[in-house]
């Protein structure tokens, strides 16, 4: 999946995280993320959301998350969405 | 404490009222502007307890109560604005705060531009900058910057990018993106193509467009400033340590050029602080004699007076046939309606 815009999902409130796509122009995922919990989960957060970006098929884009304590669950959906909106996509696999 | 959120597009009558109190309580100043504000309402009182507001792209007027610290009010707020300002298409966002905020609005996704002991410049993107200064056309050997609003091009702009081009290799040459009020007869494309045209015999002459990352008075918000004296001077400290920090070592510049300024005192005042800053970042800063009291101020006050024959004698003939066809166009428009 290619990402052509930003996408954006998610909010900056308590237990959610959100999630900005951005296009690149050279392969690779460059991510930056804030978390208050960088410490302790910072690693695990990436892991989600480069395993996410893996199995939709992206392989290049900026990403900046902003984590107030997500969960898994709440990563992995909200880097979807924003991959999807990035992408201009309405060829939605959430089930996968 | 519970509250509940409102946004409201173009704040006004007694909700404006409401916000100013609030603001003017937590040591803001509300200096209008405001396109969609989110004010946060003691579901008890109705009182204000936290609001924000965004002006084009620029997050401002963010403030929550004392009592109301630590709640996560500031997230939700940007949240919103963030959320509503993507829903419009814009995606690049910004924020002018004090130095003890940033932490707040670092750990809400914007990173630091510059900062001065009195302000902060943030993006809600960590390459925004990087990005923008990747794109600009590069240089060569010793280089040097102009940075002007052009509004428009005159004979006196002309004089100080030639007498500049001819001390470097490569002039580089800013010219103001925004639209401000002062500049309403000439939008920022308009200036941009003025210099343009007026400048395509000076071969070593680099044209850029600021985009966000020259700060000029009409887009630094003084809200947050308690002293508005001051506001000035930490407007042009912001800018130059931007301009001295990011953007002259990104090209290479280690010559920024200035017209002298007899007239205008604010901007003899900003001349004065580059001379002060630049130096520190290694860019030289050279005052170019400014010619037989050429501005652009005194070019719109021309046109106001409706004397073209004046305008013509100190603009070049590129900008002159510009405004001949601006003026023009109201009498067609009237024309019509008769």
């Amino acid at each position: 999946m290619k990402i052509i815009t930003t996408g954006v999902a998610g909010t900056m409130e308590s237990s959610d995280i959100i999630i900005r796509i951005e296009p690149k122009e050279t392969s690779g995922i460059e991510l930056s993320l804030e978390s208050d919990v960088k410490q302790q989960y910072g690693d695990r957060i990436e892991q989600v959301i480069r395993e996410t970006l893996a199995a939709m098929g992206v392989e290049s884009a900026y990403v900046s998350a902003v984590d107030k304590g997500a969960l898994d669950c709440t990563v992995e959906a909200r880097t979807q969405a924003a991959a999807y909106r990035a992408a201009n996509s309405t060829d939605y696999k959430f089930t996968e | 404490m519970s509250f509940s959120m409102m946004t409201i597009p173009n704040i006004s009558g007694a909700r404006l009222e409401s916000l100013c109190e609030f603001l003017s309580a937590a040591g803001l100043t509300y200096e209008g502007g405001a396109e969609y504000t989110v004010l946060l309402l003691d579901d008890e009182t109705d009182a204000v307890v936290g609001t924000g507001s965004l002006c084009g792209s620029v997050l401002k007027y963010i403030a929550v109560s004392e009592a109301m610290q630590g709640e996560g009010g500031a997230a939700s707020i940007v949240s919103e604005l963030v959320r509503h300002a993507y829903t419009c298409g814009r995606r690049k966002l910004f924020l002018f705060t004090k130095p003890q905020n940033e932490y707040l609005f670092r750990s809400l996704g914007f990173f630091r531009l510059a900062a001065t002991d009195s302000a902060v410049y943030m993006e809600n993107s960590r390459n925004g900058l990087k990005n923008y200064l990747d794109s600009l056309e590069k240089g060569r050997g010793v280089q040097g910057a102009v940075v002007a609003n052009c509004s428009p091009f005159t004979l006196g702009h002309k004089y100080l990018m030639e007498t500049a081009a001819a001390q470097v290799d490569s002039l580089h040459v800013f010219i103001l993106s925004e639209n401000s009020s002062e500049n309403a007869e000439f939008p920022a494309e308009a200036r941009f193509e003025l210099v343009k045209k007026g400048t395509k015999h000076i071969k070593n002459l680099i044209l850029h467009r600021s985009g966000d990352y020259i700060i000029s008075h009409s887009t630094f918000p003084t809200y947050f400033i308690k002293d508005k004296a001051d506001a000035g001077r930490i407007n042009a400290d912001l800018d130059l340590t931007l301009f001295g920090s990011a953007i002259a070592p990104a090209l290479g510049i280690t010559k920024r050029f200035v017209g002298t300024e007899p007239f205008c005192a604010v901007t003899r005042a900003y001349n004065e602080r580059m001379k002060q800053i630049l130096p520190k970042y290694g860019v030289e800063v050279i005052e170019i004699p400014r010619i037989g009291g050429i501005s652009a101020s005194l070019v719109r006050k021309a046109m106001a007076e409706g004397n073209l024959e004046l305008v013509s004698k100190i603009v070049p003939e590129t900008t002159m046939e510009y405004i001949k066809v601006r003026n023009w166009e109201p009498e067609i428009r009237n024309h019509r309606k008769s």
